[in-house]
């Protein structure tokens, strides 16, 4: 078996009494492009600043287990050699600050040094592919353009692993399909394995060939793309014939309105299974990545009541 | 082959891709012989995952849509034989019995059903969907 290209295991990481990650468990093998979803302050960029080993998992003194989990990148664990790993790793950052005052041509220039695999005539070959200004001070470059040379900072030296914490964001949508090709084009083409942070779910869901969802610092769902499409259904039954079933395995969200009741669950086979043997009508809904996100992170399993206001 | 992805939809992109696809091929708009676009290509067209891509090509090959020629590309197949088409016939009866119970929801009977049943295909037989139902026209 090789070497998955991350493997976070029971990470955990506290800032003051605040616990952000809890118990961070997944996996991304070589080659694929994993998309690591989450809400706002969910611990999305806390999770990749430790893969860069900015960061440690927090001990955990006193309690069980002990220690804070263990974090590998290409089979590494950062934090002790966070410079092989920022070798071997092309990092662009969510909001990536770059000196307005150098050229673009002076900029790859200066960050060549930091990198003893740099490859120039590969840089070359991106600014001319991104199509951007050599010439150009950064400060005048536009937001897409920043982007771009964010990017060809983070590949020239050829890096195994690309990690992007939100680079879609502030790009219109224009660019941001143009980012999705050059992503398809330069890095999936290549075989190289991407980890993609966003909230913009259905920007990633053509891209990605895994998705993990971050709450309440857990991984509360990782799977296929199209896997997790097939996994989450919702089932709209009437109320009473969904009071006569055993709550059901695997429920995220449960929402009643009009003596109907809407089930958001997991594996619906069971379930659909049962109310085709006892005859009741209902109906199966399929859901877009944004709604089984909702699900995961703000579902509500209670039976709770909509009121209809007439 | 014009292939249009509607993102933040119910369906699936795979889903998506192929039954375009498929809907182009069964209704003759693109001939038996045809170049598709290789798989790098219609990824970086959709910005869509090449796996995605991959999968499709290689599914609709298996319901004989599509043929993969080694080192060559992808073409479009001669006709699928009928045999092939179980899955979307099956999909087909699922979909018709859910169209049935909301019918029977709305208050429609055995009868009722027949008569609607019968003026859709009426309907549709006087209009060709493709060069293949032209025999159909009065």
């Amino acid at each position: 078996m090789t070497t998955p290209a991350i493997q976070l295991t029971s990470v955990r990481k506290d800032f003051g009494s605040h616990r952000v990650l809890k118990d961070v468990t997944l996996t991304v093998p070589t080659g694929e492009t994993f998309a690591f979803l989450g809400r706002n302050a969910a611990g999305k960029t806390t999770t990749i600043r430790m893969l860069l080993g900015l960061l440690k998992p927090s001990e955990a003194p006193g309690e069980a287990g002990g220690s804070g989990g263990s974090v590998r990148v290409l089979g590494i664990d950062p934090a002790v050699h966070p410079l092989t790993i920022r070798g071997r790793v092309g990092y662009l950052a969510e909001d990536q600050q770059m000196y307005g005052w150098m050229r673009v041509e002076q900029m790859i220039r200066f960050m060549a040094p930091f990198y003893p695999t740099w490859d120039h005539d590969l840089a070359k070959d991106y600014l001319k592919r991104f199509d951007l200004p050599a010439w150009t001070k950064i400060r005048h470059l536009s937001k897409g353009q920043n982007v771009r040379l964010g990017l060809l900072l983070a590949l020239a030296h050829r890096p195994e692993l690309v990690i992007l914490d939100d680079p879609a964001l502030g790009l219109d949508p224009i660019m941001r399909k143009e980012f999705n090709r050059d992503l398809i084009t330069h890095l999936q083409g290549e075989g190289r394995t991407v980890f993609y942070s966003s909230h913009l779910l259905y920007e990633v869901e053509p891209i990605a060939d895994t998705v993990a969802i971050l709450h309440n610092g857990v991984i509360v769902k990782q799977a296929g793309t199209e896997a997790l499409r097939e996994q989450v259904k919702r089932i709209v039954l009437p109320k009473q014939d969904y009071d006569r079933l055993e709550t059901p395995a695997g429920l995220l969200d449960l929402a009643q309105r009009n003596g109907e009741a809407a089930i958001t669950l997991e594996d619906p086979g069971e379930v659909i299974a049962s109310l085709q043997a006892s005859g009741t009508s209902y109906r199966v809904v399929d859901l877009n990545l944004d709604e089984i996100f909702e699900a995961y992170v703000a579902g509500d399993t209670e039976s709770k009541q909509v009121e209809e206001t007439v | 082959m014009f292939i249009r992805i509607e993102k933040a939809s119910g369906v699936p992109i795979s889903r998506q891709i192929a039954d375009q696809v498929r809907a182009q091929v069964m209704s003759g708009a693109v001939l038996a012989g045809h170049k598709m676009p290789s798989i790098r290509e219609l990824a970086r067209e959709l910005a869509v995952n090449q796996n995605t891509v991959l999968r499709v090509y290689e599914k609709l090959t298996a319901e004989g849509l599509l043929d993969r020629r080694h080192g060559d590309g992808t073409y479009v197949g001669v006709r699928p034989k009928t045999a092939k088409l179980r899955g979307q016939r099956q999909q087909f009866k699922d979909e018709l019995s859910q169209l049935v119970r909301r019918g029977q929801m709305l208050g429609h009977d055995a009868g009722q059903l027949h008569e609607l049943l019968e003026a859709v295909i009426v309907k549709q037989a006087s209009t060709p969907i493709s060069t293949t139902t032209t025999e159909n026209k009065p």
